[in-house]
């Protein structure tokens, strides 16, 4: 298991299209790829899970991989929120 | 008559088409063989993907790609792994069928969404239901009302419309929207405007009044509705019909045209607006941005102080609407006249003389005005955000105002988070200080906008809301007149854009005079830009001087007032 955290940059935070670019990364990875915030866990693979934790721009997020890409899966997710979510 | 909310201008003459959605009986049933439920249950998430995905091309194509927004949200709702192994969970641990499994899991995220109370959640919330009711229908083989086949003529009368049925809706047989939910912005009247179908929305219990097939006027304009229209009315109402129509369209060939005048000099005709949803309007009618964004709307009819959450979400949707466009955003201006009691000012013996706007906002920078920069600031990423401080009359205010925007830009930094590093930051010009010192305010603010009805009531010294008084209040008296040249001029002489936002901007008598003194800059009602347009590129500003010169030697505001409409007579 990995996991590394980082903060949302993109401005209207993780809403509903931020959040679907999010969960396409995840899905190109065998791990499970989820991340943690406030006393919640979501799913970075479903957008449902990711809407309902409801984070916002310059909310920090522990995103937790594992599986066998695990190491992969997490950088890739940093790389994504980081470069702002298509936003 | 019916009356409701004007949603969608124009006249609509036809026939009542009552569109009436089957209210589902969803029942809950014990199965047996899981397996084959789960499949059932996958084949129609494939079919009602299928057929949002075919909607939302449609419309894509036929209205706008951002028309199609929602429902391709649709599509992402759809296919999520965690919506749909839930579902199949519940159909396996609970032996239940895909209808009721969908209701129960799809009920309880629409719940979720509503309780987290923001404003983009309540439409996920509505996106959830919309999904829900689609698959439901697919299992147990309800149709659609096929809103797409109706006959010529007709006018669609529901209690509220969905995505998936506005999607159908073609201005070739639809002359008329009528609903008894929803309101100017919701999905439906946003629809309508864009196919120019007229509407009119929240009129309340209007299905019981009427039967399929009742004859309907709908004036979308006004907002009323007339049920059995006698042949008075009826013709009224077609010549009614014309006259909107030929206007329009005398209008609308000055869409997507620049607005330069004749000897060439380019003006940018920008729009006022109170409200995010007004931008719509402001692409309607083809304005070249936002010259004035009153912020006063979010903090007004509500007990608590718009959070910066709140405040940054709407500065972004009109900043990434108008794409790129200038958005000047005014930053509040209230006083003891508004109503607001959250925010604790006491009654003013002078209101206008007193306690308001930037003064206001200077003394509540911690609880006001920082929160209010950041989210400005932050919006700014989004698009040509401008910031605008209202009711200045010494240059201290700007400076102080100005050195809160930089270190509101330095917190961001920090943060690292995105904003427009050579954001404009200018001031309204609409008290005689200002306009007084206008050469030394050119050479440090970054724009100016002359605001003219306080810059009237200003220098007239007159409330234009006393009848006995009023009379005083016009802009082309002298003296108001002399003001506004010469803010102008300043302005120009420093090189810095200078615009107008009150209401003379759109006014025919002052437009030619606004032109020759050199304004950059006109702001208007979304639905006045297309006439000024008319008018700015009917003139030549080297001939206007001419007039101008000859309107300036006037002494009192009837010669002025003779003179300019004589001079639109003759052009």
């Amino acid at each position: 298991m990995v996991s590394a955290k980082v903060v949302i940059k993109n401005p209207t935070g993780l809403h509903l299209r931020p959040a679907g670019i999010l969960c396409r990364e995840a899905m190109n990875f065998n791990s499970v790829v989820s991340f943690r915030f406030k006393n919640t866990t979501a799913n970075a693979k479903s957008v449902l899970s990711v809407l309902g934790a409801c984070v916002k721009s310059g909310d920090e997020i522990t995103f937790v991989c594992e599986g066998a890409d695990e190491e992969e899966a997490l950088a890739t997710m940093i790389k994504a929120v980081e470069g702002g979510l298509g936003e | 008559m019916f009356k409701g909310t004007s949603a969608s201008a124009g006249i609509g003459i036809g026939k009542a088409v009552i569109v009436e959605e089957t209210e589902l009986k969803i029942k809950k049933d014990t199965i047996t063989d899981v397996d084959a439920e789960k499949a059932r249950f996958q084949r129609a998430v494939n079919q009602a993907m299928e057929e949002t995905d075919a909607l939302a091309n449609d419309l894509a194509t036929r209205v706008g790609e951002k028309e199609a927004e929602i429902l391709k949200g649709h599509l992402l709702l759809l296919s999520d792994p965690m919506l749909v192994g839930e579902i199949e969970n519940s159909i396996s641990s609970e032996m239940v069928n895909g209808e009721f499994a969908i209701e129960t899991v799809c009920n309880m995220y629409a719940d979720m969404f509503t309780s987290m109370g923001d404003e983009l959640m309540q439409q996920r919330a509505t996106d959830m239901r919309d999904i829900k009711t689609r698959m439901q229908k697919i299992l147990l083989g309800v149709s659609s009302v096929d809103i797409g086949a109706l006959p010529a003529g007709s006018i669609i009368v529901a209690r509220d419309l969905t995505p998936s049925m506005t999607a159908g809706i073609n201005p070739l047989n639809v002359t008329g929207i009528v609903t008894e939910l929803g309101g100017k912005t919701s999905h439906s009247a946003i629809l309508a405007r864009a196919l120019e179908i007229p509407a009119v929305v929240a009129v309340d219990g209007f299905m019981s009044q009427i039967t399929d097939g009742t004859e309907l006027i709908l004036d979308g304009s006004e907002g009323v509705i007339f049920a059995n229209p006698d042949q008075s009315a009826r013709e009224e109402y077609t010549a009614k019909r014309e006259v909107f129509l030929k206007e329009k369209k005398e209008l609308e060939q000055y869409i997507g045209k620049p607005t330069v005048t004749k000897d060439g000099v380019t003006i940018e005709l920008v729009a006022n607006i109170g409200k995010p949803e007004d931008v719509e309007k402001v692409l309607q009618y083809d304005g070249e941005g936002v010259g004035l964004f009153r912020t006063e709307f979010l903090f007004m009819d509500r007990t608590s102080m718009p959070t910066e959450e709140e405040q940054f979400e709407a500065y972004r949707k009109v900043a990434s609407a108008m794409n790129g466009k200038p958005v000047i955003i005014r930053t509040l201006d209230i006083g003891g006249d508004k109503e607001i009691p959250y925010m604790g000012l006491e009654k003013d013996e002078n209101p206008f003389l007193g306690y308001r706007a930037i003064r206001f906002c200077l003394d509540r920078k911690d609880d006001v005005y920082r929160p209010q920069l950041r989210a400005l600031l932050r919006a700014s990423a989004f698009g040509n955000i401008r910031i605008m401080v209202p009711m200045v009359t010494c240059l201290e205010e700007y400076r102080e105002a100005k050195a809160l925007v930089e270190e509101t830009k330095k917190e961001l930094d920090e943060k690292s988070m995105a904003y427009k590093k050579d954001i404009q930051v200018g001031i309204m010009v609409e008290t005689a200080a200002a306009s007084l010192m206008a050469d030394v305010f050119a050479k440090e603010v970054d724009f100016f906008s002359i605001g003219t009805n306080d810059l009237t009531q200003y220098t007239m010294s007159v409330d234009r809301g006393n009848d006995k008084v009023s009379y005083l209040y016009s802009p082309l008296n002298p003296a108001v007149l002399r003001s506004i040249r010469h803010v102008i001029e300043c302005g120009r002489k420093e090189g810095i854009m200078v615009g107008m936002c009150g209401e003379a901007a759109s006014d025919p008598m002052l437009i030619p005079l606004l032109l020759a003194f050199g304004l950059n800059e006109f702001s208007m009602s979304a639905s006045a830009i297309l006439n000024a347009r008319k008018l700015i590129t009917g003139y030549s500003t080297q001939e206007l001087k001419e007039v101008a010169e000859q309107a300036m030697s006037f002494v009192t505001v009837k010669e002025v007032e003779d003179y300019m409409k004589d001079f639109i007579s003759r052009s």
